[in-house]
């Protein structure tokens, strides 16, 4: 019997010592965010920016990572709307958490979406705006060219955030009538994009042999402008002055354009200003306010040579 | 005492959970529609617990069962993309695991490969599949028909209050029915009397007359079954199908299946104490996440009282020594 006692006093040893971690923090709003996606960089700066701002309002913040699984996603949406907390944050695609908004809807408590995809029920989802980010690389490309010669496209339409991007650059490039689309790529992504875009950009370059007969490469994405890059410069054609955009800012992108080569330009989206957007969100409807734009865009920057060491 | 109380262990453990977790969160925890709540989002780890005690009872283990249902809920997806037809892309994906579990039993109990090595080579097979059939995307929008998507959302009526219905969910439905019957096949059957039997000496089973490659070969091929069942479940639920979905399945059932088998006399897999092994995991996650404790803290204890009620019982064991 002793052995049991022990037993039953160890888990309650043990469930005291989890709670009192959870419990230590100041009693404030209470405010959970919940994301499958916590090992992604991406991810940890929107949820850091975020804590640091909720510390500044004295919100208790519990973040709840479920490690990639999405149905725990619902099922701690259900949990935490259970508690009733002055808000919930999520930073996964709403539509697969269908099941859990509605309960936290049902139970009067709203939900933000981070970086999520708008929904009718979030509060409002804070994100990059994709058509600006396309509109600023399809124009600095315009620019570059004086707004001359035959540019390369890859886009990928199947996927709508990538989508609206090549169609914002459609226009800007339709807008300058002295350029030209040679071609229009949907590359493979099954490898991430670099080695497809690569062996299709060496089919483009072998196409148009002349000097000075591709002006421009623009992709909605970095991956293929790597892959477009790669290619160019084993075609030996590096010093062609090719100008090369694509969007993400990721960091292979950054040391490319760094580097100076023809890889000019990319977008960099600003995952802490999303993170700290949300909180602002957040506070504005503790507040009373009811926030009417379904959709929050926080300022993307172009990185060039100037600053892509920052 | 002590002897009598040792299979209670874990159960009281429970109880303690639920008695600890009710005083700390009042009017939240102990009701109806939280309990409906935790029934329904730990459906598919007791389906895939149920399903992994049917191997476990023989002492084997099936490690492909998270990549199965991850497969499963792609093979549906596809089905629905290809035909519109909800039962036909129901029906392939149970095949699916069929196949699978087929494919599993022969590596072990025909070709002889330790259950650990052959299931961990199908895991793998599993999941490269789904990826490769996927393109490695998510499935989702109108390419999961309303059809499907709308079985986890419903439920049958169980109680009114104003506008407020409160459902039984049709995933905790499901998961009842596939307890129950496996349930009824490895306690009221002549297979699971064998299965049981293998679990104690395959050497003595086959010369008590049992077809033990026979037997073994149906228990995975009942294993794959309820894996793909597991990941219908999810893929409903999320109303998406994604080649990892069900990855995280496969750990946290075996936990599940080892707790419960904490309960046991001789400590043998059963699908009631699965079921305990499940809810200690379930109301765990749901109390804690109530109480704002950190996400990973429900593993660090989840871990705790596997060790700790397997402890009791070997340090009994060692005492009567």
């Amino acid at each position: 019997m002793n052995m049991v006692r022990r037993t039953v006093l160890s888990f309650a040893a043990a469930c005291a010592w989890g709670m009192m971690s959870g419990l230590a923090a100041a009693a404030g709003e209470k405010i959970t965010v919940i994301t499958p996606y916590l090992a992604q960089p991406g991810t940890q700066f929107y949820v850091t920016a975020f804590q640091d701002k909720a510390k500044a309002n004295g919100w208790e913040v519990n973040v709840v990572d479920t490690k990639g699984d999405v149905a725990a996603v619902i099922s701690r949406l259900e949990d935490a709307a259970n508690q009733k907390p002055a808000a919930i944050v999520i930073n996964v695609d709403p539509s697969q958490v269908t099941a859990g908004l509605e309960a936290a809807k049902a139970a009067g408590v709203p939900v933000f979406g981070m970086d999520a995809g708008a929904s009718p029920l979030l509060a409002t989802n804070v994100t990059s705006n994709g058509y600006s980010m396309a509109a600023d690389t399809a124009a600095y490309v315009a620019n570059r060219i004086n707004g001359k010669g035959k540019v390369v496209m890859f886009v990928f339409d199947a996927f709508p955030p990538v989508q609206q991007r090549g169609i914002i650059a459609d226009v800007i490039f339709k807008n300058n009538p002295d350029i030209k689309i040679l071609d229009r790529v949907t590359p493979d992504v099954k490898d991430g994009g670099i080695a497809d875009s690569r062996a299709k950009m060496e089919a483009i370059l072998s196409a148009n042999p002349d000097k000075g007969s591709i002006s421009a490469v623009w992709a909605a994405w970095d991956q293929p402008a790597l892959g477009a890059l790669q290619a160019i410069e084993a075609a030996g054609r590096g010093g062609e002055g090719i100008v090369i955009t694509g969007i993400d800012a990721n960091p292979e992108a950054r040391a490319a354009i760094a580097k100076g080569s023809n890889f000019e330009a990319t977008m960099a989206q600003d995952f802490s200003g999303i993170g700290s957007a949300v909180a602002d969100a957040v506070k504005r409807q503790i507040a009373g306010e009811k926030i009417k734009q379904s959709v929050i865009y926080v300022p993307t920057k172009l990185i060039t040579a100037a600053n892509a060491k920052e | 005492m002590l002897k009598s109380l040792q299979p209670y262990g874990t159960f009281i453990c429970f109880v303690a959970l639920l008695v600890f977790f009710s005083l700390m969160l009042p009017g939240t925890f102990m009701t109806g529609r939280n309990f409906i709540n935790i029934s329904q989002q730990m459906s598919m780890l007791a389906v895939t617990a149920f399903a992994m005690t049917v191997v476990m009872a023989m002492g084997d283990f099936d490690l492909s069962v998270g990549s199965m249902a991850s497969l499963a809920g792609i093979a549906a997806a596809l089905t629905f993309q290809a035909t519109d037809s909800v039962p036909l892309g129901i029906s392939f994906a149970l095949l699916v695991g069929v196949a699978g579990g087929v494919l599993n039993g022969f590596l072990v109990s025909y070709l002889g490969i330790l259950p650990f090595v052959a299931t961990l080579g199908t895991l793998t097979i599993f999941s490269g599949t789904a990826f490769l059939i996927s393109g490695g995307k998510t499935i989702f929008g109108s390419a999961i028909p309303a059809g499907f998507s709308g079985i986890a959302k419903g439920g049958i009526p169980i109680w009114w209050s104003g506008d407020q219905v409160l459902l039984l969910p049709n995933l905790t439905i499901i998961a009842a029915c596939a307890g129950l019957i496996i349930w009824f096949i490895l306690e009221k059957m002549a297979l699971g009397r064998h299965l049981h039997a293998i679990g104690g000496s395959a050497e003595a089973a086959r010369l008590a007359g049992v077809n033990v490659r026979w037997t073994r070969l149906l228990a995975f091929c009942l294993t794959g079954l309820g894996a793909s069942l597991a990941g219908l479940m999810y893929a409903a639920r999320v109303a998406s199908a994604n080649p990892t979905q069900g990855s995280g399945l496969m750990l946290d059932a075996i936990a599940a299946v080892f707790l419960g088998m904490t309960m046991g006399r001789y400590g043998e897999p059963r699908v009631f104490f699965s079921l305990v092994g499940v809810l200690i995991i379930g109301v765990l996650s749901n109390g804690l996440t109530q109480l704002s404790v950190d996400s990973y803290v429900r593993d660090i204890l989840v871990g705790t009282i596997i060790i700790l009620a397997v402890a009791v019982g070997s340090v009994e064991k060692l005492r009567r020594n």
